[in-house]
């Protein structure tokens, strides 16, 4: 077993019976003994156990007793009596009220033993890898909420945008302001566009598959570059590079050129027009092990109240030229799936420095 | 409509603000015309403006960073009785979600929700009524 042995509790009065239970299995689990079920509460609380083992008859209180008192407090716990009489009274009471989920026999077997607690621990793993599973889906669920109604906006705004300026045109006799309109009619359509290949982005990010390869730096960041310093405001920006790589990295292509893009992108699109000299500074450093990436700035920076809020979904900083606030997401859940991190630090009015760590991912 | 209106028009969006713009002038409804980007300002001129302020129409968007229009709105009612007694807010969105149309319609500092784009035979025709 490669993962932590199961953690149990048992309880009984005789302390010959815990001891001879310790003896035949510490070595395979974790396991904490006490004649008093006053001291097994306290355990209890200092503990995180998967399985109790209780006797039926105890003083103070019966083994069913305990279990009923414990239940509510503690539901994910796995419940066993151990029971010297064949006390079918006891059994049929625990059964009813579902306080148990197996009965041992003393004296009890080894095997049988053995058998009851794997079982037992098979069930503790199941219902909280079902309670996993549920609070992902509830994540997911909400997500989904959100990404339909901020989606349904951002693919309506410009729709209607486009629409408020047709009916603009139709009431304009100036033909010459006609043009004005097709351009404005133009940008927006453009920004529409770029929100759909953002979505199928994120699609392919969450569900896609990986392709793991080589990565080569250079060629990733060329390919990138090549399509955006076409876009109208790319302007005078100067974007220069610095890729040391160090042996082969592997990773999800697909991936890195949604994190580069969406970056390079961004740096792009909140440059400062005060500053004479725009540039975007990318450094790269390979080896087998990680990558580590910086793309440097000096554009307008991030105010600090919008650091931490920025990898939200749908989260626009004030900017208003901003765009649907997916970008930046779809960046933060890229690196999450290749395992690495992401830092930022930026000054208002100065510029940005991100900052990524990535595990080379080699099998 | 026997007089002309000062409008005010609220959206994040630069070409919305364009669009909207020129069709308030082109309706011959209007006789200014006052554009914000963004909530927050907009708000800080009404509050400093309450004296001078004429009676005014407000084109409020829904969906924009850092103050949306139903933040706007709530931060709105705050404001003095006699700023609110010039003001009349329209909600003006793409939006189609119905909580969005719910909560627009049961503000009582929102007289309606209109749906971009703008039709100014509509808006028209509300104001006939609301004002």
């Amino acid at each position: 077993m490669t993962e932590k042995p199961i953690r149990i509790l048992y309880i009984d009065d005789e302390e010959h019976n815990l001891q001879s239970f310790k003896a035949s299995f510490r070595k395979q689990w974790d396991i904490t003994t006490t004649i008093s079920v006053l001291e097994a509460e306290e355990l209890l609380t200092k503990k995180d156990f998967n399985i109790i083992l209780a006797d039926q008859r105890m003083p103070i209180m019966t083994g069913v007793q305990f279990f009923e008192k414990i239940r509510d407090q503690y539901p994910n716990i796995i419940r066993i009596l151990i029971t010297g009489h064949t006390d079918i009274g006891a059994a049929i009471d625990a059964i009813n009220k579902g306080e148990v989920f197996r009965f041992i026999d003393k004296p009890w077997d080894y095997v049988y033993v053995e058998n009851a607690i794997t079982h037992a621990f098979d069930i503790y793993k199941t219902r909280e890898d079902l309670k996993q599973r549920n609070i992902e889906l509830q994540k997911a669920n909400e997500e989904l909420d959100k990404f339909v109604y901020s989606a349904s906006h951002d693919l309506r705004a410009p729709l209607m945008s486009v629409l408020g300026i047709v009916n603009l045109a139709l009431m304009e006799e100036d033909l010459k302001s006609q043009n004005e309109y097709l351009e404005l009619i133009r940008k927006s359509v453009k920004k529409l566009d770029t929100f759909i290949i953002n979505v199928i982005d994120y699609y392919k990010n969450a569900r896609g598959v990986a392709v793991i390869t080589d990565i080569n730096f250079d060629e990733l960041i060329t390919e990138v570059q090549a399509t955006i310093q076409y876009l109208p405001e790319f302007g005078n920006l100067r974007i220069t590079s610095e890729i040391d790589e160090k042996g082969v990295f592997r990773s999800d292509v697909m991936k890195l050129r949604i994190i580069f893009s969406n970056l390079i992108n961004n740096s792009v699109k909140f440059q400062d027009p005060s500053k004479a000299d725009p540039y975007i500074h990318i450094k790269v450093e390979s080896t087998p092990e990680y990558a580590r990436i910086i793309i440097q700035d000096n554009g307008m920076g991030i105010r600090e109240i919008d650091q931490d809020k920025i990898f939200k979904m749908f989260y626009r900083a004030g900017a208003t030229n901003s765009g649907s606030g997916i970008g930046l997401y779809i960046v933060h859940e890229a690196i999450t799936k290749l395992e690495g991190t992401i830092d930022i630090t930026s000054t208002y009015g100065e510029g940005s420095i991100f900052e990524i760590r990535i595990p080379s991912i080699n099998k | 409509m026997d007089h002309l209106l000062d409008v005010i028009l609220i959206d994040d969006s630069a070409f919305d603000l364009f669009i909207y713009e020129k069709l308030l002038q082109k309706s011959g409804l209007t006789r200014s015309v006052k554009t914000f980007n963004s909530a927050r300002e907009a708000l800080q001129y009404l509050i400093a403006e309450e004296e001078r302020l004429p009676e005014t129409l407000i084109l409020l968007d829904l969906q924009m960073p850092d103050m949306n229009g139903f933040e706007f709105v709530d931060s709105y009612d705050n404001v003095s009785d006699r700023l609110k007694s010039k003001i009349k807010i329209y909600m003006l969105s793409s939006t189609i979600d119905s909580r969005d149309i719910e909560r627009a319609k049961s503000s009582p500092n929102i007289i309606d929700l209109l749906s971009k784009p703008l039709d100014i035979p509509l808006l028209k025709d509300r104001l006939s009524i609301g004002l």
